[in-house]
Protein backbone atom coordinates (compact mmCIF):
# COMPACT_ATOMS: atom_id res chain seq x y z
CA UNK A 1 0.00 0.00 0.00
CA UNK A 2 1.21 3.71 -1.02
CA UNK A 3 1.32 5.45 2.33
CA UNK A 4 1.43 8.93 1.94
CA UNK A 5 1.61 11.13 5.34
CA UNK A 6 1.01 14.82 3.83
CA UNK A 7 -1.90 13.44 2.33
CA UNK A 8 -3.76 11.09 4.73
CA UNK A 9 -1.27 10.54 7.70
CA UNK A 10 -0.62 7.10 6.06
CA UNK A 11 2.75 5.57 6.34
CA UNK A 12 5.76 6.74 7.87
CA UNK A 13 5.22 10.84 9.62
CA UNK A 14 7.53 13.23 8.08
CA UNK A 15 9.42 14.73 11.11
CA UNK A 16 8.41 18.23 9.58
CA UNK A 17 5.42 17.43 8.94
CA UNK A 18 4.85 16.26 12.32
CA UNK A 19 6.38 19.52 13.95
CA UNK A 20 4.15 21.61 11.75
CA UNK A 21 0.91 19.46 13.24
CA UNK A 22 2.22 20.27 16.82
CA UNK A 23 2.84 23.85 16.14
CA UNK A 24 -0.30 24.82 14.14
CA UNK A 25 -2.71 22.77 16.10
CA UNK A 26 -2.59 25.12 18.71
CA UNK A 27 -4.50 27.76 16.88
CA UNK A 28 -7.42 25.17 15.54
CA UNK A 29 -11.06 27.21 16.45
CA UNK A 30 -12.18 26.25 19.70
CA UNK A 31 -16.13 28.22 19.84
CA UNK A 32 -18.02 26.32 20.65
CA UNK A 33 -21.56 25.33 18.32
CA UNK A 34 -24.18 28.01 18.77
CA UNK A 35 -27.51 26.42 20.28
CA UNK A 36 -29.85 27.82 17.05
CA UNK A 37 -33.53 29.21 17.87
CA UNK A 38 -36.06 26.34 16.83
CA UNK A 39 -38.50 29.45 15.54
CA UNK A 40 -36.40 31.06 12.50
CA UNK A 41 -38.40 30.72 9.64
CA UNK A 42 -36.23 30.16 5.95
CA UNK A 43 -35.04 33.38 5.18
CA UNK A 44 -36.79 35.62 7.32
CA UNK A 45 -34.08 38.50 8.24
CA UNK A 46 -35.80 39.09 11.48
CA UNK A 47 -35.59 35.65 12.70
CA UNK A 48 -31.67 36.08 11.38
CA UNK A 49 -31.30 39.03 13.79
CA UNK A 50 -33.21 37.18 16.37
CA UNK A 51 -30.49 34.63 16.37
CA UNK A 52 -27.45 36.79 15.78
CA UNK A 53 -29.02 38.68 19.03
CA UNK A 54 -29.77 35.31 20.71
CA UNK A 55 -25.97 34.46 19.88
CA UNK A 56 -24.43 37.62 21.00
CA UNK A 57 -26.63 37.56 24.05
CA UNK A 58 -25.34 34.50 25.16
CA UNK A 59 -21.67 35.53 24.96
CA UNK A 60 -23.10 38.60 27.09
CA UNK A 61 -24.31 36.94 29.40
CA UNK A 62 -21.53 34.80 30.25
CA UNK A 63 -19.54 38.00 31.45
CA UNK A 64 -22.52 40.19 32.98
CA UNK A 65 -20.02 40.50 36.03
CA UNK A 66 -18.07 43.17 33.46
CA UNK A 67 -21.45 45.10 32.55
CA UNK A 68 -20.36 48.15 34.66
CA UNK A 69 -16.82 47.47 32.96
CA UNK A 70 -17.97 47.63 29.92
CA UNK A 71 -20.64 50.46 30.12
CA UNK A 72 -17.44 52.83 31.79
CA UNK A 73 -15.49 51.62 28.27
CA UNK A 74 -18.39 52.51 26.04
CA UNK A 75 -18.06 56.23 27.74
CA UNK A 76 -14.60 56.70 27.61
CA UNK A 77 -14.55 54.91 24.10
CA UNK A 78 -17.34 57.77 23.20
CA UNK A 79 -15.15 59.97 24.39
CA UNK A 80 -11.96 59.14 22.60
CA UNK A 81 -13.19 59.48 19.38
CA UNK A 82 -12.64 62.95 18.96
CA UNK A 83 -8.62 62.68 20.75
CA UNK A 84 -8.16 59.17 19.22
CA UNK A 85 -4.57 59.61 17.21
CA UNK A 86 -4.48 59.03 13.60
CA UNK A 87 -1.42 57.70 11.37
CA UNK A 88 0.15 54.30 10.83
CA UNK A 89 -0.57 51.98 13.46
CA UNK A 90 -0.67 47.81 14.35
CA UNK A 91 -3.75 46.14 14.89
CA UNK A 92 -4.51 45.07 18.37
CA UNK A 93 -6.78 42.01 19.69
CA UNK A 94 -7.84 40.70 22.27
CA UNK A 95 -6.97 37.39 23.70
CA UNK A 96 -8.18 37.24 26.94
CA UNK A 97 -9.17 39.33 29.33
CA UNK A 98 -9.08 43.26 28.89
CA UNK A 99 -5.80 44.54 27.50
CA UNK A 100 -5.46 48.56 26.37
CA UNK A 101 -4.33 50.45 24.09
CA UNK A 102 -3.46 53.61 25.39
CA UNK A 103 -6.77 54.96 28.01
CA UNK A 104 -9.08 52.55 26.06
CA UNK A 105 -9.51 49.32 26.51
CA UNK A 106 -9.15 46.48 23.83
CA UNK A 107 -13.05 44.97 23.58
CA UNK A 108 -14.08 41.94 22.27
CA UNK A 109 -12.36 39.26 20.00
CA UNK A 110 -12.21 40.53 16.27
CA UNK A 111 -12.48 43.83 17.38
CA UNK A 112 -9.37 45.78 15.86
CA UNK A 113 -7.85 48.51 18.15
CA UNK A 114 -5.15 50.45 16.49
CA UNK A 115 -2.04 50.49 17.94
CA UNK A 116 -0.63 54.07 17.06
CA UNK A 117 3.29 55.15 16.97
CA UNK A 118 3.63 56.63 20.69
CA UNK A 119 0.77 54.61 22.03
CA UNK A 120 1.31 51.89 24.69
CA UNK A 121 -0.42 48.38 24.99
CA UNK A 122 -0.84 47.46 28.67
CA UNK A 123 -2.55 43.59 29.69
CA UNK A 124 -2.68 43.03 32.99
CA UNK A 125 -2.71 40.25 35.25
CA UNK A 126 -5.22 38.39 33.38
CA UNK A 127 -5.46 39.35 29.59
CA UNK A 128 -4.16 39.01 26.72
CA UNK A 129 -3.44 40.16 23.48
CA UNK A 130 -2.08 39.28 20.20
CA UNK A 131 -0.58 42.32 17.64
CA UNK A 132 -0.16 42.16 13.95
CA UNK A 133 2.98 43.35 13.24
CA UNK A 134 2.17 45.64 10.38
CA UNK A 135 2.35 43.12 7.34
CA UNK A 136 5.31 41.38 8.34
CA UNK A 137 4.42 39.30 11.91
CA UNK A 138 2.59 38.75 14.54
CA UNK A 139 3.11 39.14 18.78
CA UNK A 140 1.41 37.78 21.38
CA UNK A 141 1.53 39.49 24.49
CA UNK A 142 1.06 37.44 27.78
CA UNK A 143 -0.46 38.71 30.87
CA UNK A 144 1.32 42.00 33.11
CA UNK A 145 2.75 42.96 30.14
CA UNK A 146 3.57 46.78 28.95
CA UNK A 147 4.82 47.99 25.54
CA UNK A 148 4.80 51.00 23.50
CA UNK A 149 5.14 51.27 19.40
CA UNK A 150 7.82 53.79 18.62
CA UNK A 151 8.18 53.21 14.83
CA UNK A 152 6.63 51.62 12.03
CA UNK A 153 7.69 52.22 8.94
CA UNK A 154 8.21 50.29 5.20
CA UNK A 155 11.60 49.22 6.23
CA UNK A 156 11.49 49.52 10.08
CA UNK A 157 9.65 48.58 12.79
CA UNK A 158 10.45 48.99 16.12
CA UNK A 159 8.85 48.63 20.02
CA UNK A 160 10.01 49.10 23.48
CA UNK A 161 8.76 46.51 25.88
CA UNK A 162 8.81 47.64 29.43
CA UNK A 163 7.95 45.20 31.50
CA UNK A 164 6.33 41.74 30.71
CA UNK A 165 6.42 38.89 27.99
CA UNK A 166 5.95 39.36 24.19
CA UNK A 167 6.29 36.10 21.62
CA UNK A 168 7.42 37.03 18.23
CA UNK A 169 7.06 35.22 14.83
CA UNK A 170 8.53 38.15 12.26
CA UNK A 171 8.73 36.83 8.81
CA UNK A 172 10.27 39.99 7.19
CA UNK A 173 14.55 40.58 6.14
CA UNK A 174 16.77 40.78 8.87
CA UNK A 175 16.80 43.53 11.31
CA UNK A 176 13.51 44.93 10.16
CA UNK A 177 11.86 44.48 13.40
CA UNK A 178 13.54 45.83 16.44
CA UNK A 179 12.41 45.69 20.17
CA UNK A 180 13.97 47.98 23.10
CA UNK A 181 14.30 46.63 27.07
CA UNK A 182 15.59 48.28 29.82
CA UNK A 183 18.96 46.54 29.52
CA UNK A 184 19.11 45.69 25.93
CA UNK A 185 17.85 45.86 22.30
CA UNK A 186 16.92 42.83 20.06
CA UNK A 187 16.78 42.81 16.35
CA UNK A 188 14.84 40.21 14.79
CA UNK A 189 17.52 38.49 12.14
CA UNK A 190 14.98 36.08 10.65
CA UNK A 191 12.76 34.53 13.62
CA UNK A 192 10.73 33.68 16.35
CA UNK A 193 11.43 34.63 19.91
CA UNK A 194 10.09 34.92 23.19
CA UNK A 195 11.07 38.16 25.65
CA UNK A 196 10.82 38.73 28.87
CA UNK A 197 11.54 42.09 30.77
CA UNK A 198 11.20 41.81 34.24
CA UNK A 199 10.28 44.80 36.45
CA UNK A 200 14.21 45.37 37.54
CA UNK A 201 14.84 45.67 33.63
CA UNK A 202 16.59 42.28 33.78
CA UNK A 203 15.47 40.43 30.38
CA UNK A 204 15.37 37.00 29.22
CA UNK A 205 15.43 35.93 25.58
CA UNK A 206 14.86 32.27 23.84
CA UNK A 207 15.08 31.90 19.90
CA UNK A 208 12.65 29.33 18.69
CA UNK A 209 13.42 29.84 15.19
CA UNK A 210 16.20 31.56 13.48
CA UNK A 211 18.31 34.07 15.41
CA UNK A 212 18.44 37.28 17.07
CA UNK A 213 20.74 39.97 17.86
CA UNK A 214 20.58 41.29 21.37
CA UNK A 215 22.95 44.12 21.81
CA UNK A 216 23.39 46.95 24.28
CA UNK A 217 26.58 49.49 24.10
CA UNK A 218 29.07 47.50 22.23
CA UNK A 219 28.02 44.39 23.66
CA UNK A 220 26.66 41.76 21.14
CA UNK A 221 25.29 38.48 21.55
CA UNK A 222 23.95 36.49 19.00
CA UNK A 223 21.12 34.13 20.20
CA UNK A 224 20.25 30.77 17.85
CA UNK A 225 17.07 28.91 18.12
CA UNK A 226 17.88 26.78 20.93
CA UNK A 227 19.44 29.50 22.69
CA UNK A 228 18.96 31.68 24.77
CA UNK A 229 20.32 34.80 26.65
CA UNK A 230 19.96 36.70 29.63
CA UNK A 231 20.36 40.52 30.58
CA UNK A 232 20.53 42.93 33.36
CA UNK A 233 19.94 46.35 33.82
CA UNK A 234 23.72 47.01 34.81
CA UNK A 235 25.55 44.61 32.61
CA UNK A 236 23.71 44.32 29.29
CA UNK A 237 23.09 41.20 27.57
CA UNK A 238 25.30 38.01 28.70
CA UNK A 239 26.73 35.46 26.91
CA UNK A 240 24.18 32.84 25.34
CA UNK A 241 23.66 29.12 25.37
CA UNK A 242 21.53 26.59 24.32
CA UNK A 243 19.00 26.06 26.66
CA UNK A 244 19.63 22.13 26.58
CA UNK A 245 23.80 22.85 28.01
CA UNK A 246 25.00 21.38 30.95
CA UNK A 247 23.82 23.11 34.45
CA UNK A 248 26.75 23.29 35.65
CA UNK A 249 28.38 24.97 32.05
CA UNK A 250 25.11 27.77 32.64
CA UNK A 251 25.57 28.43 36.48
CA UNK A 252 29.61 28.97 35.47
CA UNK A 253 28.86 31.03 32.75
CA UNK A 254 25.96 33.17 34.70
CA UNK A 255 28.43 33.85 37.47
CA UNK A 256 31.19 35.09 34.83
CA UNK A 257 28.58 37.29 33.65
CA UNK A 258 27.08 38.85 36.23
CA UNK A 259 28.34 38.13 39.82
CA UNK A 260 31.40 40.02 41.99
CA UNK A 261 34.29 37.30 41.69
CA UNK A 262 37.47 37.35 43.29
CA UNK A 263 40.23 36.09 40.89
CA UNK A 264 40.18 32.12 41.69
CA UNK A 265 36.30 32.62 41.78
CA UNK A 266 36.74 33.75 38.40
CA UNK A 267 38.93 31.33 37.19
CA UNK A 268 37.16 28.29 38.78
CA UNK A 269 34.04 29.48 36.81
CA UNK A 270 35.61 29.77 33.70
CA UNK A 271 37.40 26.93 33.91
CA UNK A 272 34.27 25.25 34.45
CA UNK A 273 32.88 26.65 31.30
CA UNK A 274 35.77 25.36 29.24
CA UNK A 275 35.53 21.91 30.82
CA UNK A 276 31.66 21.67 30.41
CA UNK A 277 31.46 23.15 27.08
CA UNK A 278 30.18 20.76 24.47
CA UNK A 279 30.75 21.02 20.30
CA UNK A 280 27.76 23.02 19.74
CA UNK A 281 28.25 25.06 23.14
CA UNK A 282 31.32 26.26 20.73
CA UNK A 283 28.96 29.44 20.19
CA UNK A 284 28.97 30.18 23.49
CA UNK A 285 32.91 30.16 23.93
CA UNK A 286 33.29 32.09 20.35
CA UNK A 287 31.12 34.96 22.33
CA UNK A 288 33.95 34.26 25.31
CA UNK A 289 36.42 35.63 23.33
CA UNK A 290 35.66 38.96 23.22
CA UNK A 291 34.60 39.14 26.89
CA UNK A 292 37.34 37.72 29.01
CA UNK A 293 40.63 39.74 29.11
CA UNK A 294 43.63 39.08 27.38
CA UNK A 295 45.13 36.78 29.67
CA UNK A 296 42.17 34.58 29.17
CA UNK A 297 41.62 34.80 25.78
CA UNK A 298 44.24 32.19 25.07
CA UNK A 299 42.59 29.13 27.00
CA UNK A 300 39.04 30.19 25.40
CA UNK A 301 40.61 29.91 22.14
CA UNK A 302 42.31 26.57 22.65
CA UNK A 303 39.22 24.98 24.37
CA UNK A 304 37.40 26.25 20.94
CA UNK A 305 39.65 24.98 18.24
CA UNK A 306 39.45 21.19 20.10
CA UNK A 307 36.13 21.69 19.70
CA UNK A 308 35.53 23.34 16.36
CA UNK A 309 37.95 22.81 13.62
CA UNK A 310 39.26 26.77 13.05
CA UNK A 311 37.80 28.28 9.57
CA UNK A 312 40.33 29.05 6.61
CA UNK A 313 41.83 32.15 7.06
CA UNK A 314 42.00 32.13 10.66
CA UNK A 315 44.96 32.13 13.00
CA UNK A 316 45.65 31.74 16.35
CA UNK A 317 47.27 34.80 16.33
CA UNK A 318 45.21 36.77 14.58
CA UNK A 319 41.99 36.00 16.60
CA UNK A 320 43.60 36.52 20.04
CA UNK A 321 43.93 40.07 18.84
CA UNK A 322 40.66 40.00 18.12
CA UNK A 323 40.72 40.57 14.33
CA UNK A 324 37.34 41.31 13.02
CA UNK A 325 37.14 39.58 9.74
CA UNK A 326 38.56 36.43 11.43
CA UNK A 327 35.90 36.22 14.30
CA UNK A 328 33.46 37.22 11.56
CA UNK A 329 34.48 34.08 10.28
CA UNK A 330 34.49 31.92 12.92
CA UNK A 331 31.06 33.06 13.52
CA UNK A 332 29.94 31.88 10.44
CA UNK A 333 32.01 28.42 10.82
CA UNK A 334 28.77 27.76 13.73
CA UNK A 335 26.77 27.98 10.51
CA UNK A 336 24.16 29.48 12.80
CA UNK A 337 23.53 32.59 10.55
CA UNK A 338 25.68 35.09 8.35
CA UNK A 339 27.61 37.44 10.38
CA UNK A 340 27.50 39.65 7.89
CA UNK A 341 23.69 40.63 8.13
CA UNK A 342 24.25 41.57 11.75
CA UNK A 343 27.24 43.64 10.53
CA UNK A 344 24.85 45.77 7.87
CA UNK A 345 22.30 46.43 10.25
CA UNK A 346 25.13 47.32 12.94
CA UNK A 347 26.45 49.52 9.87
CA UNK A 348 23.87 51.29 8.55
CA UNK A 349 20.63 50.89 10.90
CA UNK A 350 22.20 50.76 14.46
CA UNK A 351 23.21 54.59 14.60
CA UNK A 352 19.85 55.44 13.58
CA UNK A 353 17.86 53.23 15.87
CA UNK A 354 20.16 55.46 18.40
CA UNK A 355 19.42 58.35 17.32
CA UNK A 356 15.73 57.63 17.39
CA UNK A 357 15.34 56.48 20.74
CA UNK A 358 17.12 59.64 22.52
CA UNK B 1 -31.55 15.37 17.04
CA UNK B 2 -34.75 15.58 14.45
CA UNK B 3 -33.00 13.75 11.44
CA UNK B 4 -34.73 12.26 9.07
CA UNK B 5 -32.88 8.87 8.77
CA UNK B 6 -35.47 6.87 6.19
CA UNK B 7 -33.24 4.84 3.56
CA UNK B 8 -29.99 5.03 5.47
CA UNK B 9 -30.24 1.53 6.12
CA UNK B 10 -30.29 0.12 2.79
CA UNK B 11 -26.62 1.84 2.46
CA UNK B 12 -24.10 -0.32 2.36
CA UNK B 13 -20.93 1.69 2.51
CA UNK B 14 -20.10 3.53 4.39
CA UNK B 15 -18.80 6.68 2.73
CA UNK B 16 -22.04 6.80 0.56
CA UNK B 17 -23.89 6.41 4.34
CA UNK B 18 -22.10 9.33 5.45
CA UNK B 19 -23.26 11.08 2.08
CA UNK B 20 -26.68 10.00 2.38
CA UNK B 21 -26.82 11.18 6.37
CA UNK B 22 -25.11 14.71 5.51
CA UNK B 23 -27.95 15.27 2.91
CA UNK B 24 -30.40 14.18 5.48
CA UNK B 25 -29.12 16.62 8.16
CA UNK B 26 -28.54 19.49 5.27
CA UNK B 27 -32.82 18.69 4.22
CA UNK B 28 -33.59 18.54 7.97
CA UNK B 29 -31.82 22.03 8.32
CA UNK B 30 -33.76 23.29 5.25
CA UNK B 31 -36.86 22.16 6.54
CA UNK B 32 -36.04 24.34 10.01
CA UNK B 33 -34.69 21.69 12.19
CA UNK B 34 -32.42 23.80 14.09
CA UNK B 35 -30.23 20.85 15.88
CA UNK B 36 -29.74 19.43 12.25
CA UNK B 37 -28.07 22.34 11.47
CA UNK B 38 -26.09 22.67 15.31
CA UNK B 39 -24.98 19.19 13.63
CA UNK B 40 -23.71 21.15 10.29
CA UNK B 41 -21.72 23.51 12.32
CA UNK B 42 -20.35 20.66 14.41
CA UNK B 43 -19.09 18.76 11.12
CA UNK B 44 -17.92 22.05 9.04
CA UNK B 45 -16.77 24.23 11.79
CA UNK B 46 -13.17 23.53 11.22
CA UNK B 47 -13.29 23.98 7.37
CA UNK B 48 -14.53 27.29 7.61
CA UNK B 49 -12.49 28.02 10.57
CA UNK B 50 -9.42 27.26 8.41
CA UNK B 51 -10.65 28.83 4.79
CA UNK B 52 -11.06 32.02 7.38
CA UNK B 53 -7.88 32.03 8.78
CA UNK B 54 -5.87 31.65 5.23
CA UNK B 55 -7.01 35.24 5.24
CA UNK B 56 -7.75 37.02 8.04
CA UNK B 57 -5.98 37.98 11.29
CA UNK B 58 -6.23 35.10 13.55
CA UNK B 59 -8.17 37.25 16.00
CA UNK B 60 -10.81 37.81 13.53
CA UNK B 61 -11.36 34.26 12.20
CA UNK B 62 -13.34 33.47 15.61
CA UNK B 63 -15.95 36.07 15.03
CA UNK B 64 -16.62 35.60 11.11
CA UNK B 65 -16.71 32.00 12.15
CA UNK B 66 -20.39 32.68 13.37
CA UNK B 67 -21.15 35.18 10.84
CA UNK B 68 -20.63 32.65 7.98
CA UNK B 69 -23.28 29.99 9.80
CA UNK B 70 -25.17 33.13 10.32
CA UNK B 71 -24.84 34.11 6.71
CA UNK B 72 -25.31 30.62 5.85
CA UNK B 73 -29.21 29.99 7.65
CA UNK B 74 -31.36 32.11 6.32
CA UNK B 75 -29.74 31.24 2.23
CA UNK B 76 -30.28 27.48 3.18
CA UNK B 77 -33.05 26.92 1.45
CA UNK B 78 -31.77 28.40 -1.49
CA UNK B 79 -29.38 25.40 -1.99
CA UNK B 80 -30.90 23.41 -4.32
CA UNK B 81 -27.73 20.67 -4.58
CA UNK B 82 -27.26 19.00 -1.02
CA UNK B 83 -24.49 17.45 -2.14
CA UNK B 84 -22.73 20.47 -2.55
CA UNK B 85 -23.58 22.25 1.23
CA UNK B 86 -19.77 22.09 1.60
CA UNK B 87 -18.71 23.74 -1.45
CA UNK B 88 -21.65 25.90 -0.72
CA UNK B 89 -20.82 27.32 2.80
CA UNK B 90 -17.30 27.42 1.92
CA UNK B 91 -17.96 29.87 -0.61
CA UNK B 92 -19.98 31.76 1.62
CA UNK B 93 -17.04 31.44 4.10
CA UNK B 94 -14.30 33.06 1.07
CA UNK B 95 -16.95 35.85 0.26
CA UNK B 96 -17.07 36.92 4.14
CA UNK B 97 -12.93 37.02 4.56
CA UNK B 98 -13.03 39.23 1.50
CA UNK B 99 -15.66 41.67 3.03
CA UNK B 100 -14.14 41.35 6.03
CA UNK B 101 -11.12 43.65 4.15
CA UNK B 102 -13.67 45.26 2.23
CA UNK B 103 -15.48 46.99 5.36
CA UNK B 104 -14.12 50.03 7.14
CA UNK B 105 -12.63 48.44 10.18
CA UNK B 106 -12.59 50.98 13.17
CA UNK B 107 -9.50 51.87 14.35
CA UNK B 108 -10.06 53.08 17.79
CA UNK B 109 -13.46 51.61 18.44
CA UNK B 110 -14.41 50.60 21.70
CA UNK B 111 -16.73 48.30 21.33
CA UNK B 112 -18.75 45.47 24.05
CA UNK B 113 -16.11 44.71 25.93
CA UNK B 114 -17.68 41.21 27.28
CA UNK B 115 -14.79 38.87 28.28
CA UNK B 116 -15.12 35.62 27.44
CA UNK B 117 -13.90 33.16 29.66
CA UNK B 118 -10.24 31.55 28.25
CA UNK B 119 -10.90 28.36 25.87
CA UNK B 120 -9.02 24.95 27.24
CA UNK B 121 -6.72 23.81 24.45
CA UNK B 122 -6.29 27.87 23.25
CA UNK B 123 -3.23 29.26 22.63
CA UNK B 124 -0.78 29.34 25.70
CA UNK B 125 1.91 31.93 26.89
CA UNK B 126 4.60 29.04 27.23
CA UNK B 127 7.48 30.01 24.30
CA UNK B 128 5.52 26.93 21.84
CA UNK B 129 3.25 29.84 20.73
CA UNK B 130 6.41 31.79 19.14
CA UNK B 131 7.12 28.67 17.03
CA UNK B 132 3.73 28.43 16.00
CA UNK B 133 3.52 31.85 15.45
CA UNK B 134 6.05 31.72 13.20
CA UNK B 135 4.76 28.84 11.28
CA UNK B 136 1.63 30.37 10.67
CA UNK B 137 2.64 33.45 9.29
CA UNK B 138 5.17 31.40 7.06
CA UNK B 139 2.38 29.50 5.92
CA UNK B 140 0.12 33.18 5.22
CA UNK B 141 2.81 34.27 3.27
CA UNK B 142 2.72 31.59 0.14
CA UNK B 143 -0.12 32.18 -2.60
CA UNK B 144 -3.40 32.18 -1.31
CA UNK B 145 -4.42 29.12 -3.45
CA UNK B 146 -1.80 26.67 -1.09
CA UNK B 147 -2.78 28.75 2.03
CA UNK B 148 -6.05 27.22 2.45
CA UNK B 149 -4.99 23.42 1.91
CA UNK B 150 -2.02 23.54 4.21
CA UNK B 151 -3.88 25.68 6.93
CA UNK B 152 -7.04 22.96 6.54
CA UNK B 153 -3.88 20.02 6.63
CA UNK B 154 -1.99 21.42 9.97
CA UNK B 155 -4.45 24.14 11.52
CA UNK B 156 -7.35 21.99 11.50
CA UNK B 157 -5.96 18.41 10.97
CA UNK B 158 -8.07 17.73 8.38
CA UNK B 159 -6.39 14.79 5.95
CA UNK B 160 -6.74 15.38 2.20
CA UNK B 161 -9.63 13.60 1.81
CA UNK B 162 -10.97 15.67 3.98
CA UNK B 163 -10.25 18.40 2.84
CA UNK B 164 -11.50 17.41 -0.58
CA UNK B 165 -15.00 16.05 0.41
CA UNK B 166 -15.55 19.17 2.84
CA UNK B 167 -14.68 21.84 0.50
CA UNK B 168 -16.09 20.58 -2.68
CA UNK B 169 -13.32 20.70 -4.26
CA UNK B 170 -11.67 17.67 -6.15
CA UNK B 171 -9.28 15.34 -4.52
CA UNK B 172 -6.60 16.24 -7.73
CA UNK B 173 -6.89 19.79 -7.14
CA UNK B 174 -6.21 19.24 -3.32
CA UNK B 175 -3.66 16.89 -3.34
CA UNK B 176 -1.49 19.31 -5.78
CA UNK B 177 -2.26 22.41 -4.06
CA UNK B 178 -1.29 21.04 -0.98
CA UNK B 179 1.81 19.43 -2.29
CA UNK B 180 3.00 22.14 -4.47
CA UNK B 181 2.52 24.81 -1.02
CA UNK B 182 4.22 22.11 1.14
CA UNK B 183 7.09 22.43 -1.28
CA UNK B 184 7.48 26.24 -1.21
CA UNK B 185 7.08 26.06 2.61
CA UNK B 186 9.54 23.77 3.14
CA UNK B 187 12.01 25.53 0.61
CA UNK B 188 11.17 29.13 2.69
CA UNK B 189 11.78 27.26 6.25
CA UNK B 190 15.18 26.01 4.55
CA UNK B 191 16.21 29.54 3.83
CA UNK B 192 15.33 30.77 7.51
Amino acid sequence: MKSDYLWDRSGEADPQLQKLEQALGQFRSQVEAPQFPMDVEKGNQCGLKGIALVWRMRRLAASMVFGAAAATVAVVAFLHVAKSPTGPGWDVARLEGAPSVGELTVAKTGGMAKLHVGEVLTTNASSRASVQVANIGELYVDPGSRLRLLETGSNRKRIAVEIGTIHAAIWAPPGEFVVDTPSATAVDLGCAYTLQVAADGSGTLQTKMGWVGFHQNGRDSFIPAGAMCLTRAKEGPGTPFFEDSLEEFRSALHALDFEELNVAGRSEALQTVLRKARVRDGFTLWHLLARVSDEERPMVYDRLTALVRPPAGTTREGVLRLDAPMIDAWWNRFALGDIGVWRFWEQREAPRTKKAAS
Amino acid sequence: MQIREAGLTSVSDPAQADTASEQALVRSAQAGDRSAFGTLYQRYARMVHGILLARVPRAAAEDLLQDVFLQALPRLSSLRDTTRFGGWLAAIARNRASDYYRQTRPTEEIEENFAETSKDGGPTSSSHVSEGLFFLEAVRSLPEAYREPLILRFVEGMTGPEIAERTGLKHGSVRVNLYRGMQMLREKLEKK
